[in-house]
Parts: structure tokens; C-alpha cells; sequence
């Protein structure tokens, strides 16, 4: 395998919210004071200093500024970064740059500095544009607020614009999940994410679970959206992925198909391929404080590096890249794992046979039905031997 | 022998026998305050833990009686649940006489009733004892009515003990020594020794607790099991003090143990009688019979790869306790396992929870069913121990089920209720006897409609104040046939069951009712159908779930999403598959959970 040729993202966490939502597991902390800033871009930057020797002569195809909610920061701190990340890695002139907005803590000029910055795609949290469910949901937003937050990042000149949209809320009916889908397209973003409100652990509703839509009108209403956004020209390409036209996520595609990231911010992930068919992950600390000490004073400490076995590896290309509505290529499986796309077929022959993939020449894809169940059959592919402990390198 | 006592303690769970025997052993010595621990008598975890006796045991004291006299006094310990009553029967069967010990509060329970029948029968004396009797609740003069309407025995002189505090403990051993008979029995005919109980001791092997009727046995001697003609030389012999102590000898009247190099308790049955090799008894003690399991079940590991640990754990249980049997069983849906049988329901749970714990076996469990006596077309007779092995109806001539007689004792204002019960669970009224606000009940049951979930229905239609007892009576003919049950058109042997045909289609429904609650939803629709023969007599669907697809797996962190899904299938995994579908294992027990 030449990791050169896997194709490299990178993203940036900021892990800070007004408020924590009831349904989040991300590492996002509650913002109970004035926010380190400053101190935090500066941690950013010397953590992606350090990585950046890791990843010399590979090209960054996207950036992805998540959280939390990044659109806390001033327009000013994320032009530093950016600039930073322009600065000490390759990033492709053409590079997808996403930043995640909240809509209850947008304000126009900040949009604007942040397109002027070099972000070139907006997702915008809106989840619904039903008051009522908003509030079940504990957003700090509301309706028309959301609607607000969409066109000022039009008005500043987002082209790409993703709008998450969330179904099978608390209560709530077929009709309003049609309506929630029916302002989206009103909207006409450029991308829509469309996905089920699930209980995760660690969250206040796994805790307290409030009354969910039952399996049977939660498919009800995934497939009322899914015509909807259909018809009107966003295209299914991943689970809970629409896209208009060439707006795919690029980003988010890159994890789907398995490549490279660079992980930098509190709690951050990176996967990260060397040459020697080595694959290792990485995580910082979860605590913002922590994180930054670590970073910016301790200059020998780094993140635990855990290699990836054959099994794994496998595995986790798996549980990303059948999340593809076109499934994957022979090229594409044989490039990122450095395994051979024929073991693969012989490995996967039951479910083909069971008629949950479909096997083309130069590719697999799940079928209807495996894709309706797609965590029953991954986790008939789960590695079978519990893992041993990955030995720890600094 | 005339300053011996031979006695037992009749009574329920919880009046008291255990503290009172502890008393008792604290009164005569018989172990230092150290050594006391809290009733000593129940020697294992699961007894002391139930409350419940399941081995006989026996504890030899000296007392120093009001008359200036040393006696020796030897109580047998008796187990104390309808599931065991044969072992109770032998037990009396070595006393002169029992301690009817009743709770002062509480009254009289039917297993108490039975108990003191049984002992009337073979001619013991017994004394009333109100136990208990420091409770404000306690209501002697009711209590007293009642034992001697329900029994039938003289209680004016009850003797009024309170266990706990050792209120009239003195006055309960005085009357031991002089209400109680010495045993009788010559010393010189050739030796007759009654087996009352027997365990596997991993030391010395097989211990037998045995209660010489007539003559003596010593060390050395050459002794034969009567029932197999198999000859033994006694190793050691002795008594408990509770603790195991050698002697020199037993004489006729005593009560104590042997070794005599036997290896499996099978060969030491109870009931059965030692006698000398060298010059034999002519005939052996009366009331010797062969226990047999009422209630069978498959019993499987959950991990294939336990099967032989499961074989060995079932060989070492088996050493200890000869009413427990087992063969090996092949399932289609369970793998291999064994068809295990039972005293009763308790004997299962008791055994079944002994393999778990003392062995660390993760188990599944079967329905439990009875045994069906089939008389074929060909005219042969065969007993069925499983369901899925009952000949195809046109080869069945008649299939009889075992039946019980039922002994039950309740306040009159829940009688009702009772034949109720009873008349639903296909009973026959045998006799019905008022007793002042008691009543006794007999009923022929069949041992099938008993064997499961009665005894915790009677309790409930009578708020608790019911008790029961049982012995078996005969095979009875009865329109039975054997329910199939299907998933996906498969048939899952572990599933079928033996069932009246008036009941088989309610019985079916709810089977396959329950059935589609515990499955999971899973990727298919999965189809639930009872049959009998090849006629579907319900079905219904376990409807697919429409999806099972995690919505959102954004980011770098797989990690957590390879957990959750580690998570989902290591519950799978505690389920059984059969075809495409995933059995959880209480859907092997789902009948036993059957409203009936």
C-alpha cells in the first residue's frame, strides 16, 4: 500500500456549546464562562504542528471544523487557524472547508468573515422547524431563527450549504416530519442531512428516554422523506446523506471511504496510514483544559497510537463503506486496506448468497434489504476473537 | 437401649425446626459456642439459603435427664418438601417417635398433615409442640383445636416452647426422654440396619446414615445391600455429635453412620436394608421401594464447548443424590444436552441451580414434562420422558399420564376457590372434611397439570393459607397428543409438549403468543405456528422490524460504533438459532410462564 495515494482529510474540533442537547454524545462541553479562544487556536495550531510530520507531501483534500459549535469562535480566530493549516500542510487549492453552525448563535457578520476566512461550506444544526419539537429537543434555536441562519449564509455567498434535519422526534407525527422535509427544500440547500433522532448512551435521553415514533412510523416517515428529497433532486448517496448535484460531502465521503484523517481538538480522532501496511489510530484528551496543558506544555506527550490488525482494518472499512448507497470499488478497498478485493468476495460469499450485498464485477454494494439492516449484517462481520490490548507507543 | 431415644421433628417450613434442633445441641454439648453456627443441621448453602432440608441428617446427644439418668437421644432430621417424600417416610421410618412442632401463630400446614399420617402409620408417638409461642400473635388454644381436628392426635398437653429465646426447650427434651418409647428389637438376631439417607463424601466415598433395627454391626464386618444382594466390609461406623465421630459399634436402636466402601450413593438406596453377609436376615425391612423421577427435562449448555464439563458436573451430582437421573439427549435446536429427572419442581431448581453455581455452567432448560406411558398398535408399552419422542399418532393406541393424590388443607372461606382450581387442572373430588375452620381436600390429579406452577396457584387463590401434599397413584388414560411448534415452518423439537386435547388449542395460542413476545423483532418475519400432527391449530407472526440501520456515523471516532455493536451481538449470542431466526432461551421456558 502507498499511503500516499489514500486520500487525506483534516478535521478540527471545537468542543464547546451553549448548551448541551439532551440526544448529543459528541464530545461537546457546556460553555459556563468566557471561552479560551485565543489559547485554544494556539493549542490547535502547535497540535497540527506536530502532526504535520506524520503526514509530509500528502495533500488535504477537505477540512472539516466541527464540535460543539465552531460558529462560537470570531470569524478572526478561524481565519488563524486556517491560515495556520494553509501554512504547514499541503492543503489542496481546491479543498472542501466546511464549518459547523448553530442557527441560535449565528449572526450575520460572523458568516461572512468565516466565508471571507476560506470556508467554503456551511452545515447548519437546524433539526427541525417545528417550534414545539425544538424545544423536546432542547435547542436554543427556533423556527424562524432557523430559516434566518440559512439565508444569511446565503447572503454570505455559501454556495454550499448542508442543512441536518432530524426524524422520528419525541411525538412527533407523519405530518410533521413531512412539513420539517418540505421547509428543508423550501430552503433549497445545496445538501441535506436526513436522519433518525437515536438514543445514544451517555446522553440525557438514553437516561430519560422521551417517547419515540415506533419502528413502524419511523420507516413511515424515513421514506416520506426520502421520496421527497428524491423528487426534488437531492440524491440519496449514504444512509442519511442527500446531495444536490456535485455537492456530495467530501469530507464526510473521505471517512466513508475509509481514508486518512488527521484528527486535531479535544477528544479528536485521526486515522492515519504509513507505508509499511501500517494503520494506527489516535485520540487526544477529551478535556479542553487537558488538552490544551498537553499541547502547549508538555512537549513530549502525544496522543496513544492503537495499530489497526488485519481484522479490524477490514472491519472498519467495512462499517463505513457499506454505509455507501454505491457501496465500493475493488480500487478503492484494495487501495485503503492493502488487502486483496477477491479474499474480500470470499469472505462476504454468505451474505451475497443470503442476498443482503450484491457483488458486481469491480465492486459490492448492499442490497435493499441489506441496507435496511445494515448493523444486523455488520455485526455478522464483526472479528469474532476479542481483540488483545494494543501495546501503548509514544 | 432402654435410655435410647430415636426421634424426628415434624414440621413446615419456618415453625422453627431448625432453631429448635440447634437448642437442643446447644442444651447436651454437643458443640462448643464456637463451633455453633446458626442451624447447624442444614449443612448446604442452597438448604440454609431456602430454608429447606433436602438430606436427612441426624445428631446423636447426651442428655442429662431430670431422673438423674444419661440418655442418649438421637434426632433424625427429616427433608422437608412434597417433593421429597419418600425420604421423609424412611426417615420416620428409624423413630419411636416425632416432635409435631406447629407455629403458634400460623397453625397447621398440610405437609405437617401428611408427615404425622405417615408416622402414625408406622406407629410413632407423637407430642405437640407450639413453637413460637413468645409472639403476641401466638393463639395456643386455636392452634390446639386445630391439631387435633385435623390430625386427629390428643393435644391437650401441648409443651409451649419459644425456639428463639429457649423458653420451654427443658420441658421438650424431659418429654423426649419419658412420653418417647425406647426402641424394642433384639440385640442378638442377625443384624437388620435401615438406610435412612446416603451422600458422597469425597474422602472416605459413601456415607450412609443408617438406624440399626436389630442386632449390631462392628467394624470389619461383612455387610449386604439387601435390595442388590451386593456385599461391603464396614470401614468405620459411628455417630454425629454432630460431628462425625467412630465407635466401636452400633447396637440395636442406634442411629449413626457406616463406610463400607461403597462408591455411588445408588448402591446405598434409602430405604434399603444392611445385613450381615455372614448370617443374613431372612426378609428385609418393610417399605423399601426404588425412587423414580416424576419430572423430566432437557437440560443444555449454552456454550457447546461446556458439554463435557456439564457430563462431569452431572456425574459428581449424581454420586450425591441417587433420585437424580440423567441420559444423554440430542436436539435438533439445542445441540447435546441431557434429559435429566426429577423429584418434583423444587428438585429441579434445586439441582439446576447447583450446576450453575458450584460449577459455573451457563445452562438452558427445557419445559419440564412427565412420563407418558404409550401403549402402541403393536401392543408394546413404552415410557415417554420427552415430548418430541411420542410416537406418531397412528401408531398410539392409548397414552396414560401419571396421576396423583393430592392432600390439601385450607381455611374453609378459600375452599371454593381451591375446587376451582383443582377442577380446572382436570382434578377428581375424592373426599372433602370439614375440620372446625379447616378443611381437607383429596384430589386425583394428573401429575402434569401439578408439576409446574399448582403449588404457587394454590397459594395465590388462597392468599397463602393452603397447603399441599401428594404421593403418586396411577396412569390414568387421557386424550393427549403432542403439540409441535414451528418457527418458519421448522419444527423446534425443544418446544413440543404433551397436552390434553381439549386444551391444545388454547394451549397453542398462548404458546405461540408468548413465543412472538420474547423473539426479538429481527430482519425477517418470522412465522409462529403450533400444530398438531400436521394440522396448524394457531399461528401468528413475528412482524420483521422495518429497519436496523445506525442513522448517523459521522466522524473519526469508529470505535464507539464498533462497541455498540459488540454490545448487540454479545446478546445474540446468548440465543439459539434456528434456521435464520434468533431463539432467546427463556422462549424454552415460555410454557412455564403460561397463564393457565
Amino acid at each position: 500500500m502507498q499511503a500516499t495515494e489514500i486520500p487525506l482529510s483534516l478535521y478540527i474540533h471545537i468542543p464547546w456549546c451553549i448548551r448541551k442537547c439532551p440526544y448529543c454524545d459528541f464530545n461537546s462541553h457546556q460553555k459556563r464562562s468566557a471561552l479560551p479562544e485565543i489559547r485554544y487556536v494556539d493549542a490547535l495550531i502547535a497540535d497540527l504542528k506536530k502532526q504535520a510530520g506524520a503526514v509530509t507531501g500528502r495533500s488535504i483534500d477537505s477540512v472539516y471544523i466541527g464540535g460543539g459549535t465552531p460558529s462560537l469562535f470570531s470569524a478572526h480566530s478561524i481565519e488563524r487557524l486556517l491560515d495556520a493549516v494553509a501554512r504547514e500542510t499541503a492543503l489542496a487549492q481546491d479543498a472542501e472547508i466546511t464549518i459547523e453552525a448553530n442557527p441560535g448563535t449565528f449572526d450575520q457578520q460572523n458568516f461572512a468573515g468565516f466565508r471571507s476566512a476560506g470556508v467554503n461550506r456551511i452545515s447548519i444544526g437546524v433539526q427541525s422547524f417545528d417550534d414545539v419539537l425544538l424545544r423536546a429537543l432542547g435547542r436554543i434555536h427556533d423556527a424562524s431563527t432557523a430559516k434566518q441562519a440559512v439565508l444569511a449564509a446565503k447572503q454570505a455567498h455559501f454556495e454550499n450549504i448542508n442543512i441536518d434535519v432530524m426524524y422520528a422526534l419525541p411525538g412527533q407525527t407523519l405530518k410533521q416530519a413531512r412539513q420539517d422535509i418540505e421547509q428543508a427544500i423550501t430552503l433549497a440547500p445545496s445538501h441535506i442531512s436526513y436522519y433518525q433522532l437515536t438514543l445514544e448512551p451517555h446522553t440525557h435521553f438514553y437516561r430519560h428516554p422521551p417517547t419515540l415514533p415506533g419502528d413502524e412510523l419511523g420507516w413511515a416517515i424515513q421514506q416520506q422523506g426520502a421520496d421527497l428529497l428524491t423528487r426534488h433532486g437531492w440524491k440519496q448517496y449514504e444512509v442519511s446523506a442527500y446531495a444536490k448535484d456535485q455537492f456530495i460531502c467530501t469530507h464526510n465521503l473521505n471517512y466513508w471511504q475509509f481514508g486518512d484523517y488527521l484528527g486535531i481538538g479535544a477528544g479528536a480522532h485521526q486515522k492515519i496510514s504509513f507505508d509499511t501496511n501500517s494503520v494506527w489510530r489516535s485520540e487526544k484528551p477529551k478535556n479542553p483544559l487537558q488538552y490544551m496543558e498537553q499541547v502547549l506544555n508538555e512537549p513530549t506527550a502525544g496522543p496513544t497510537h492503537h495499530p489497526l490488525s488485519q481484522d479490524e482494518l477490514v472491519f472498519e472499512f467495512l462499517l463505513n463503506a457499506l454505509r455507501m448507497k454505491a457501496g465500493f470499488t475493488r480500487q478503492l478497498f484494495e487501495r485503503n486496506t492493502g488487502l486483496s478485493f477477491t479474499w474480500l468476495v470470499t469472505k462476504l460469499q454468505a451474505l451475497v448468497q443470503e442476498g443482503l450485498v450484491v457483488q458486481l464485477d469491480d465492486g459490492l454494494h448492499c442490497s435493499e434489504t441489506g441496507y435496511r439492516y445494515l448493523d444486523d449484517l455488520l455485526m455478522r462481520l464483526l472479528p469474532e476473537v476479542p481483540e488483545t490490548p494494543p501495546s501503548p507507543v509514544a | 437401649m432402654e435410655r435410647i431415644r430415636n426421634f424426628s421433628i415434624i414440621a413446615h417450613i419456618d415453625h422453627g425446626k431448625s432453631t429448635l434442633a440447634d437448642r437442643f445441641i446447644q442444651h447436651c454439648g454437643g458443640l462448643s459456642e464456637r463451633e455453633m453456627s446458626e442451624q447447624v443441621l442444614d449443612s448446604m448453602d442452597l438448604e440454609r439459603e431456602r430454608g429447606i432440608t433436602i438430606k436427612a441428617q441426624s445428631v446423636s446427644l447426651q442428655y442429662q435427664a431430670g431422673d438423674g439418668q444419661k440418655y442418649e437421644l438421637n434426632f433424625i432430621d427429616t427433608p422437608g418438601h412434597v417433593d421429597f417424600s419418600y425420604e421423609v417416610s424412611r426417615s420416620l421410618a428409624a423413630c419411636e417417635g416425632a416432635l409435631l412442632i406447629v407455629d403458634a401463630c400460623q397453625g397447621v400446614e398440610a405437609q405437617s398433615v401428611a408427615n404425622c399420617h405417615t408416622a402414625m402409620a408406622l406407629g410413632l408417638e407423637i407430642i405437640p409442640v407450639l413453637n413460637k409461642i413468645d409472639l403476641p400473635s401466638a393463639d395456643p388454644d386455636r392452634v390446639v383445636s386445630e391439631i387435633e381436628d385435623v390430625i386427629g392426635i390428643d393435644a391437650s398437653q401441648p409443651l409451649l416452647v419459644s425456639a428463639k429465646t429457649g423458653q420451654g426447650v427443658e420441658e421438650v427434651l424431659e418429654a423426649i426422654v419419658h412420653r418417647f418409647p425406647a426402641p424394642t428389637g433384639m440385640e442378638s438376631g442377625p443384624l437388620k440396619a435401615l438406610v435412612i439417607d446416603s451422600w458422597f463424601d469425597s474422602y472416605v466415598g459413601v456415607i450412609s446414615l443408617v438406624r440399626v433395627m436389630q442386632g449390631t454391626i462392628k467394624p470389619r464386618q461383612k455387610i449386604t445391600a439387601m435390595s442388590s444382594g451386593q456385599r461391603y466390609q464396614v470401614e468405620k461406623l459411628g455417630i454425629f455429635t454432630p460431628k462425625r465421630t467412630n465407635t466401636e459399634g452400633l447396637e440395636s436402636g442406634q442411629v449413626g453412620f457406616v463406610v463400607c466402601g461403597i462408591k455411588d450413593v445408588s448402591a446405598a438406596k434409602i430405604g434399603d436394608t444392611f445385613t450381615s453377609s455372614s448370617n443374613p436376615a431372612d426378609r428385609p425391612l418393610e417399605g423399601f421401594k426404588e425412587v423414580q423421577p416424576n419430572v423430566f427435562a432437557g437440560v443444555f449448555p449454552i456454550n457447546s464447548n461446556d458439554y463435557e464439563p456439564f457430563r462431569s458436573a452431572l456425574e459428581k451430582l449424581r454420586l450425591n443424590d441417587s433420585a437424580f437421573t440423567y441420559e444423554p439427549e440430542t436436539s435438533d435446536a439445542l445441540g447435546f444436552g441431557f434429559r435429566c429427572g426429577f423429584l418434583g419442581m423444587l428438585h429441579m431448581e434445586i439441582v439446576q441451580e447447583r450446576l450453575e453455581r458450584e460449577y459455573s455452567l451457563d445452562l438452558i432448560t427445557t419445559a419440564p414434562t412427565v412420563v407418558y406411558e404409550v401403549h402402541t398398535t403393536d401392543g408394546e408399552t413404552r415410557y415417554i420422558h420427552n415430548p418430541s419422542a411420542l410416537p406418531a399418532a397412528n401408531e398410539i393406541r392409548e397414552v396414560r399420564e401419571p396421576v396423583i393424590q393430592a392432600s390439601i388443607l385450607v381455611p374453609h372461606k378459600y375452599v371454593g376457590n381451591v375446587i376451582t382450581l383443582c377442577m380446572e387442572r382436570r382434578g377428581t373430588q375424592k373426599s372433602l372434611h370439614y375440620h372446625g375452620n379447616q378443611v381437607s381436600l383429596v384430589f386425583e390429579l394428573p401429575l402434569s397439570e401439578v408439576a409446574l406452577d399448582f403449588f404457587d396457584k394454590l397459594k395465590s387463590v388462597s392468599r397463602g393459607y393452603a397447603s399441599f401434599d401428594y404421593e403418586s397413584s396411577h396412569f390414568a388414560a387421557a386424550p393427549l397428543a403432542k403439540l409441535d411448534i414451528l418457527i418458519n415452518g421448522e419444527r423446534v423439537d425443544a418446544l413440543s409438549a404433551v397436552v390434553h386435547r381439549n386444551q391444545a388449542e388454547t394451549y397453542g395460542r398462548e404458546l405461540a403468543e408468548k413465543m412472538r413476545e420474547i423473539i426479538p423483532r429481527q430482519m425477517y418475519d418470522v412465522a409462529i405456528q403450533a400444530a398438531i400432527g400436521s394440522k396448524i391449530i394457531a399461528r401468528t407472526t413475528a412482524k420483521a422490524l422495518r429497519k436496523n440501520v445506525t442513522a448517523k456515523c459521522y466522524g473519526g471516532d469508529v470505535t464507539r460504533k464498533k462497541k455498540l455493536l459488540e454490545k448487540q451481538k454479545a446478546g445474540k449470542k446468548r440465543m439459539k438459532q434456528i434456521g435464520k431466526v434468533e431463539i432467546p432461551q427463556e422462549a424454552f421456558l415460555a410454557a412455564l410462564h403460561l397463564e393457565k
